[in-house]
């Protein structure tokens, strides 16, 4: 057993006493009941478990739940898919996912709205110019399966939130 | 005659046990909001104009939706602790089953309990025949298939069941002795569907089978061998008429005729797993001696699953038989099939019947999904056709398929029907001889998914017509136009559909579309890079030919709205259409709307009997004066119907409401007389942002029509069902001095603030039985032209740009339609190009299998930015809306293969062609 010590959307859990082999996903889905974050594979393959992880210095990353120990997240600050909305508001990305219609059964959601909210906060970091921004939503949503939709409508909930707001995400051109 | 889909349990008298079904929303302190509500509401119909679907704030936000999101301490009532079970299944159906070695479990990671087929015998359960086939296998014989359950272990704790999980990965604590081979069974079913047309289409068939009825061999043998060759003495008399006329074909197919192209060519289909990213769960809590079972399921068939389950337990022993099963069903995290008629909710049921007091989920891992979960059928297929050289018209084909269904009947016959009767596509074919059987193996079992055998038949149909097309030295899609079924023209069970036929539309734009005006500039087949455009139409039913649904609609005294479906939201947005269909009659997108629930519908009492599919005439004729009878009472969320037949109640429901509620109020408002000739016009009004108006009079507001209709005592509710083969039933409705005639089969009403009343029917006029003769008479149309790259090193292929266009008749949720068509290409890309399991050992049974392993379509095999698809407009304002969920997809698949042609070559006749395949024909 390991004493585990986290924050999750911005509220502190444990410390608790947590099995060495126990998954995060189910530390997150059976011990605080936080369905929200799924289980599709436990291989990382479709990442429909991802987490956002947010680093000491400010960035931010995703990482699946499934085969990770839930122990090798002592002492870090983690959101879900529960944690984006604030006081009853939707995110921008939130709101441009049923704008598009972006998913069906939505089994899928939690880790394309993870995935694509560090997409946003990279790019507010760190703009692209224009022309590479297919790319780089290519490039960051690749490793999340659906089975539904065909990802073109996440594709474009992700542009068009990233377009709105083009002087943060986006290199300025001349 | 259609075979039966199921027994028919009369599951409300099954054994003594009473059954309630609901959402699961109905589970009060559930932290979600009980039923979806619409974003955005005091905007007109939202959804329609792209602000979102009924299910979207709960799905971004994470809310508990689907029966893997539960536990007991979800849901009021239960007690606080859920305990965990696992399904142990064999990775062997070779050897026989010898028993499990569990030393490995010991001290705390015991199970609690570990049910084994001994226990089942014991307890007194009986295998719904659906289902038939050991639920476990026994000890001492050979497994019927890999895959098939041996025992759940059952454990008190979490942490138990999750290290008890890791310990037995691998899998080699079943343990199996001597060496049998596998089991041989009788196959699961064989047809043959013969068809002479007439000396000119507007002559009567010569033969077919809505003429002469549905003709099998019923000839069952145990070996993998074909039925119909030769001919035997014995076969029924009906079978041999069919089956000379259609040797007759084939042997003008086999003459030496040279105004005859004839092409004879085989194609293999693999077997693929359906994929949905939500493993089967549910959750269970027996209460012991005699109480009540109560469920969480997330299933496609709510109302089959209550049957199954009061079955299962009708007869067991005390204390083993509850006395009430609650059945609540969730949201399911994808479908395409393989969630209707599962045999996993039954592992459920008895995983908490064998630990009762304890409530128990049972959750799949995706090794686990990938053991057990219902598979598409691989067919192996060898067609024949023949076409006139000098006109380029298609004279005759014969076609012989062999499904593999796998361990468990399942719905192999009813696939292995569909996909024969799919066999030809969009054409126009005089002389067809189709023969079909579903054989039982040791494979994983397979059932429904999208596309339902039609996606392999009409795959190999259309590699074989543009093989046609070429040795004629026809433009592809002008050959197809010159074959092509016309709106009255028969299909291959001899009736025509009765839905519009728009595939010279669909060619049209297929022919005009730059990917295929560019082919011949762009092609390239030689050189580094290799370049090929082709092309597919199809296409596809929808329904199953005895579906039905059941709508409940209610109107507040403020003009809110809310709606009950029994139809099951899986993602293709019923809700939302739901939504919309009602808003078309009520003016305003609802406040509530609430799927998979079967709870609402008490009021119409209503009573069924028989099987739909096979019953005759004079039995239907005389259920039907019961006005409370019905064929059907409940169908499963499947074959393409949600916007068709799912909603159809609702929308029927709505329309009653508008009639009698609605109009009455407005005619008072405007201060209108009855007598008054405008009193009838209520076909005239529109509906208009909320506000309902007619020409020369004050528009007026849904609330305020509300308020009066429930002051005045007009109808304000409504509930009804509805039941389709192939035509909707229709009855008349004794209400307010009238007869009012609908598409439905029974009603009731609330008038204002009262209770709703049943309205027996005073006639009723079911759709013919005569109807089940016919193959499909509902049918929605695709094309689709792709443009592939193909890099000769390493075989790597790349869509560079892909067209699909559909129609799907009035689109009630225009957005979902793209999204599911957008999901239909992904799919029918990885089919053609990913996903395979091979069928035995080293397949999915092994235990062994999951993603990484077995590859689905990722947005990097797509082409995101290049994929244009197109939905006609329905042709006309009012045309029904048209299944089109499987029809998407199919065309992909065969257009793919025939660019790959085009770039290469070579003609594939098996799938998938991977880039190691295509390097080694490029090498």
């Amino acid at each position: 057993m390991t004493t585990l010590s986290l924050t999750i959307n911005g509220r502190k859990h444990g410390p608790m006493d947590v099995r060495d082999d126990l998954s995060m996903n189910d530390f997150l889905r059976e011990m605080l009941g936080m369905t929200g974050t799924k289980f599709g594979c436990g291989a990382a393959q479709c990442l429909s478990c991802a987490i956002i992880v947010d680093a000491p210095d400010g960035t931010s990353y995703t990482s699946p739940t499934c085969v990770a120990p839930a122990v090798n997240f002592d002492g870090k600050s983690i959101r879900t898919v529960e944690g984006h909305a604030k006081d009853g508001q939707l995110s921008a990305l939130q709101q441009a996912f049923i704008d598009h219609f972006a998913f069906q059964c939505g089994y899928c959601t939690a880790g394309f709205l993870n995935e694509g909210q560090v997409l946003l906060e990279r790019l507010s970091r760190a703009p692209v110019a224009r022309e590479a921004l297919e790319q780089t939503i290519a490039d960051a949503l690749d490793g999340h399966l659906c089975r539904c939709t065909g990802y073109i409508r996440y594709h474009e909930a992700v542009r068009d939130v990233i377009l709105a707001d083009s002087s943060r995400y986006l290199v300025a051109t001349k | 005659m259609r075979p039966s889909r199921r027994e028919f349990v009369k599951w409300l008298s099954a054994g003594g046990i009473s059954v309630s079904l609901s959402h699961l929303a109905s589970a009060a302190n559930a932290p979600f909001a009980a039923h979806e509500t619409l974003p955005g509401r005091g905007n007109f119909n939202p959804a329609t104009k792209g602000a979102g679907r009924v299910d979207g704030v709960a799905k971004v936000t994470g809310a508990k939706l689907y029966a893997s999101d539960f536990r007991a301490n979800d849901l009021p009532g239960w007690p606080q602790t859920t305990s965990h079970a696992i399904l142990v299944r064999a990775n062997d159906a070779t050897h026989v089953y010898t028993g499990m070695d569990l030393a490995r479990l010991a001290g705390p990671l015991k199970p609690s309990v570990v049910v084994t087929a001994s226990d089942l015998g014991r307890i007194g359960t009986q295998v719904p025949e659906f289902y038939a086939g050991d639920l476990f296998c026994p000890l001492g014989k050979t497994p019927l298939y890999l895959g098939q359950p041996v025992a759940l272990l059952i454990f008190e704790t979490f942490d138990a069941f999750d290290q008890a999980r890791l310990v037995l990965r691998d899998g080699t604590f079943v343990k199996f002795g001597e060496e049998t081979g596998p089991v041989i069974a009788p196959d699961y079913g064989s047809y043959r569907f013969t068809r002479v047309a007439g000396p000119s289409p507007d002559k009567p068939d010569l033969y077919s089978p809505i003429q002469a009825g549905w003709v099998s061999p019923k000839k069952v043998q145990n070996a993998a061998l074909p039925v119909w060759s030769p001919l035997a003495r014995e076969m029924p008399a009906d079978y041999v008429k069919a089956a000379k006329l259609g040797d007759q074909i084939r042997t003008e197919l086999a003459a030496d005729n040279a105004s005859l192209l004839v092409l004879d060519r085989e194609f293999e289909t693999q077997s693929v797993d359906p994929m949905f990213l939500e493993p089967e769960c549910g959750l269970a809590w027996y209460s012991g001696k005699g109480g009540n079972l109560e469920l969480v399921l997330g299933v496609q068939s709510p109302y089959e699953a209550a049957e199954s389950l009061a079955h299962l337990l009708g007869k067991a022993h005390a204390p083993y038989k509850p006395s009430h099963i609650n059945a609540q069903f969730a949201h399911v995290g994808g479908g395409f099939g393989g969630r209707d008629h599962t045999p996993f909710i039954l592992y459920v049921a008895l995983a908490a019947i064998l630990f009762p007091g304890k409530p128990v989920r049972l959750a799949h891992d995706r090794y686990q999904q990938f053991q057990g979960g219902i598979k598409r059928h691989p067919i192996k297929m060898r067609s024949r056709i023949g076409i006139d050289r000098a006109t380029g018209l298609i004279k005759a084909f014969a076609a012989d398929h062999v499904l593999d269904g796998g361990g468990l009947q399942n719905f192999s016959t009813n696939v292995a029907v569909v996909a024969a009767t799919g066999a030809i596509g969009i054409y126009d074919i005089p002389k067809v001889d189709v023969t079909t059987i579903a054989l039982h193996s040791r494979g994983v079992t397979a059932g429904s998914m999208r596309g339902y055998g039609t996606l392999q038949t009409m795959t190999a149909l259309e590699a074989l017509i543009d093989e046609a097309a070429s040795e004629l030295k026809l433009d592809p899609i002008e050959f197809r136009r010159r074959n092509a079924l016309k709106q009255n023209g028969r299909t291959m069970t001899g009736n025509p559909y009765i839905v519009s036929v728009r595939t010279p539309e669909i060619l049209d734009r297929l022919e005009k579309h730059p990917i295929w005006q560019q082919r011949a500039q762009l092609r390239q087949t030689s050189g580094d890079r290799l370049v090929g455009t082709g092309v597919a139409c199809v296409t596809k039913d929808y329904g199953s030919g005895a579906d039905c649904s059941l709508g409940r609609v209610e109107l507040g005294a403020d003009g809110r709205i809310a709606i009950f479906c029994d139809h099951v939201e899986m993602g293709n947005g019923i809700g939302t259409a739901l939504a919309n269909r009602v808003a078309s009659h009520l003016g305003a997108i609802a406040d509530e709307v609430s799927v998979a629930r079967v709870d609402s519908y008490d009021v119409l009492g209503l009573v069924t009997s028989g099987d739909p599919y096979t019953m005759d005439q004079r039995t239907q004729d005389a259920a039907e004066r019961n006005p409370r009878w019905v064929p059907s009472i409940s169908s499963a969320t499947s074959a393409s119907i949600g916007a068709h037949v799912g909603t159809h109640s609702s929308s029927e429901a709505a329309r009653v409401i508008f009639r009698f509620g609605l109009w009455p109020a407005a005619l008072e408002l405007w201060r209108i007389p009855k007598t008054d000739p405008r009193a009838r016009q209520w076909a005239n009004a529109s509906w208009q942002n909320g506000q309902l108006t007619m020409p020369g009079l004050a528009p007026l507001a849904l609330p305020a029509l509300a308020a009066t209709a429930h002051a005045r005592g007009f109808v304000t509710g409504a509930v009804a069902h509805s039941f389709s083969r192939w035509a909707w039933s229709r009855a008349r409705f004794p209400m307010f001095g009238e007869q009012y005639r609908a598409d439905i089969d029974a009603l009731a009403i609330r008038r204002g603030n009262t209770r709703f009343e049943r309205i027996n029917r005073t006639s009723v006029k079911f759709p013919p039985t005569d109807n089940n003769r016919i193959g499909t008479a509902y049918t929605s149309m695709c094309g689709t032209l792709v443009r592939v790259e193909i890099d000769r090193a390493s075989g790597a292929l790349r869509i560079a740009k892909a067209y699909s266009v559909f129609e799907c008749g009035t689109a009630l949720v225009p957005e979902v339609v793209m999204g599911q068509s957008h999901g239909g290409f992904a799919m029918g890309v990885g089919y053609a190009l990913l996903e395979t399991l091979p069928p035995f050992e080293g397949g999915p049974g092994n235990g062994e299998w999951n993603l990484g392993r077995y590859l689905v379509a990722r947005g990097s095999d797509l082409p995101l930015r290049d994929l244009e698809i197109e939905m006609l407009k329905p042709l006309t304002p009012d045309e029904a809306p048209k299944g089109m969920a499987e029809v998407v997809m199919i065309p992909i698949v065969p257009a793919l293969i025939n660019a790959i042609h085009d770039a290469t070559g070579h003609r594939f006749r098996a799938l998938p062609v991977t880039a190691n395949l295509l390097k080694g024909v490029l090498a």
